[in-house]
């Protein structure tokens, strides 16, 4: 499942008694393999056309002072709009909502598929179904679910009607105005559809634990809490590290939820990223200032891929 | 994983499980009975009235078997050549795709919808299909590669000495071999292109140029505070994929799974 030619391939290449079999494993004998290059030719047309080029425009636009209409010129200011994101509170704010996001959504998740997976994995009646109701969310676009939470979060909504009934009045709240609870309903959202895919990954992870060791723990004496945490939690290891990388990006990359959820913003209670990105560039029409933003996302969210892959990999192999 | 001895026990296990499957249904339950509310199917009738439901659904279409169609195209092609065939620097290439995989897709907004207003492309269904397609292909190929250095070699030279040319080999002995993959790909394509909100959000104004994830947010715009009509504009919207994934399940399960692990 993982990507094992991207690790060894660095490796093929600084020689030694392995280069030679992974070549004739690999390539074949070299001399009559085709020449590949028209065949990556599309992709890399379609990557390089899109991406590279619009990294490569990104990255000049931040160097602007642009309202974004093509017949006004744009103005050179350099590192003016760097320095202004320096200095930026709403940037700040936007990560540090990226940050809290990130560790509550990702734990939540974690808790729930983990946990979900393992009496899944005991005698359960109706897991088909079950599994169905807690995966459906994953397919469903954010974009068509998020009416139905604005909805249950109402005043009138289906939450607070609930909280009335069994009596905790006290509770009830105006979860969608208050810039104290809307990342919340942002992050509640995000942690109903994403769990199923936490939970099938860790159901798939269990499924290779080999029931000897259950067995011996059982034998020691361990109870069922106990083998949990001792023997399931460490072997789905590979699992967790693999969500959490994903739960970064993701959550560098959330755009949706919170801008469907809270549109206003709040005054940068659901501000993310994307969201600042989207809203400099197509309300206060700073096409220079949005670019700058985008630089700083694009470099988190690579220089992320790039510190946890290489970390899941040295676990990986440990 | 939990040991269930005894009958008491094991039905705590499926309260346990009940309680925990319950909240990831409740809105589900909320959508639909909401749409139902009021006017009951007068709220879906007056989603139809609209009269836009028709064309957004087959623009939602286009879109997502175009955007397949070109990763499936691209990534097979580049996953045979980089697992199969001679390319000088090859790892150097396949490092350039990877570096694209953690691209956000706000850092296209502002290049895109420029290039897109220059080039008259604004309003156009190529506008979001090529983005979402770049966005993909650089994941479904890292994918495809792994699962292609799975095929043995001497399955090709075999052929190859029997005088069949490079083309030859790929669409006939290949190819079959990929079904797993390839179904993984388009399920995460489909996925990711179905759903697309910003893109659409950004490139596609014109009301009749949209697809289905802007239904919700056009019933809005055109009746305020019809909260029973949005839910049921929302039913119209999830139900599609509802019914994919039901009647697809394990190809969701195992492409999410694949996509999630790398």
């Amino acid at each position: 499942m993982r990507s094992d030619s991207a690790v060894d391939a660095p490796r093929e290449t600084t020689g030694g008694p392995t280069r030679t079999s992974a070549q004739r494993r690999r390539g074949g004998t070299l001399k009559h393999v085709a020449s590949g290059y028209p065949w990556i030719l599309p992709a890399m047309i379609v990557v390089a056309g899109l991406i590279y080029f619009s990294i490569g425009y990104t990255g000049f636009v931040s160097t602007q002072k642009w309202n974004g209409f093509i017949l006004t010129p744009s103005e050179w200011i350099g590192a003016g709009n760097f320095a202004t994101l320096a200095g930026d509170p709403m940037f700040r704010r936007a990560l540090a909502n990226t940050a809290v996001f990130y560790v509550v959504t990702f734990t939540v998740q974690t808790a729930i598929g983990f946990v979900f997976a393992a009496l899944m994995h005991s005698s359960v009646k109706l897991r088909g179904l079950y599994k169905v109701i807690v995966f459906v969310p994953t397919v469903l676009a954010p974009a068509t679910m998020a009416p139905v939470f604005r909805t249950m979060f109402a005043n009138n909504g289906e939450v607070n009607t609930f909280l009335s009934s069994i009596g905790l009045d006290g509770l009830t709240h105006t979860w969608l105005s208050d810039p104290g609870t809307a990342l919340g309903v942002v992050m509640a959202a995000t942690i109903w559809q994403w769990t199923g895919l936490t939970f099938i990954l860790f159901y798939a992870a269990m499924s290779q634990i080999e029931p000897e060791m259950l067995e011996a723990a059982r034998m020691d004496g361990a109870g069922n809490v106990r083998t949990l945490f001792l023997i399931v939690w460490p072997s789905c290891r590979g699992t967790t590290f693999a969500l959490a990388t994903l739960g970064l990006i993701g959550a560098l990359k959330t755009f949706d939820w919170p801008y469907l959820i809270s549109p206003s913003g709040l005054g940068g209670a659901t501000q993310f990223l994307g969201t600042y990105i989207y809203q400099t560039m197509m309300q206060e029409k700073n096409f220079g200032y949005a670019a700058t933003i985008s630089v700083a996302l694009l470099v988190l969210a690579v220089t992320c891929g790039v510190a946890m892959s290489v970390r899941n990999r040295r676990e990986g192999k440990s | 994983m939990f040991e269930a001895r005894t009958r008491s026990q094991r039905i705590v296990i499926q309260i346990v499980v009940t309680l925990m499957a319950l909240p990831f249904l409740v809105p589900l339950v909320v959508m639909v009975r909401g749409s139902l509310a009021g006017r009951g199917f007068g709220n879906y009738v007056k989603v139809f009235e609209t009269g836009v439901l028709g064309t957004y659904l087959l623009n939602s279409v286009i879109v997502s078997v175009s955007a397949i169609l070109i990763v499936y195209a691209c990534t097979m092609l580049a996953a045979f050549g980089f697992s199969k065939l001679r390319i000088a620097g090859k790892e150097l290439w396949f490092w350039a795709l990877l570096l694209a995989l953690t691209m956000p897709e706000a850092v296209l907004l502002t290049p895109l919808f420029v290039t897109a207003s220059t080039f008259d492309m604004y309003n156009q269904l190529i506008a979001v299909i090529l983005p979402i397609a770049a966005l993909q292909i650089p994941f479904a190929t890292l994918l495809a590669r792994n699962f292609f250095d799975g095929i043995p070699n001497e399955l090709m030279e075999a052929a190859r000495v029997d005088g069949a040319g490079i083309w030859q080999v790929f669409r006939r002995i290949i190819l079959p071999l990929t079904k797993p993959i390839a179904a993984a790909i388009v399920v995460l394509t489909l996925i990711s292109a179905w759903n697309a909100y910003l893109l659409p959000l950004l490139m596609l104004n014109s009301p009749d140029r949209q697809v289905l994830t802007l239904l919700p947010t056009f019933f809005i715009s055109q009746y305020t505070n019809d909260q029973t009509g949005v839910l049921a504009a929302a039913v119209i919207a999830a139900l599609p994929m509802v019914i994919a994934y039901l009647s697809l399940q394990k190809y969701f399960e195992r492409g999410l799974a694949a996509g999630a692990l790398k």
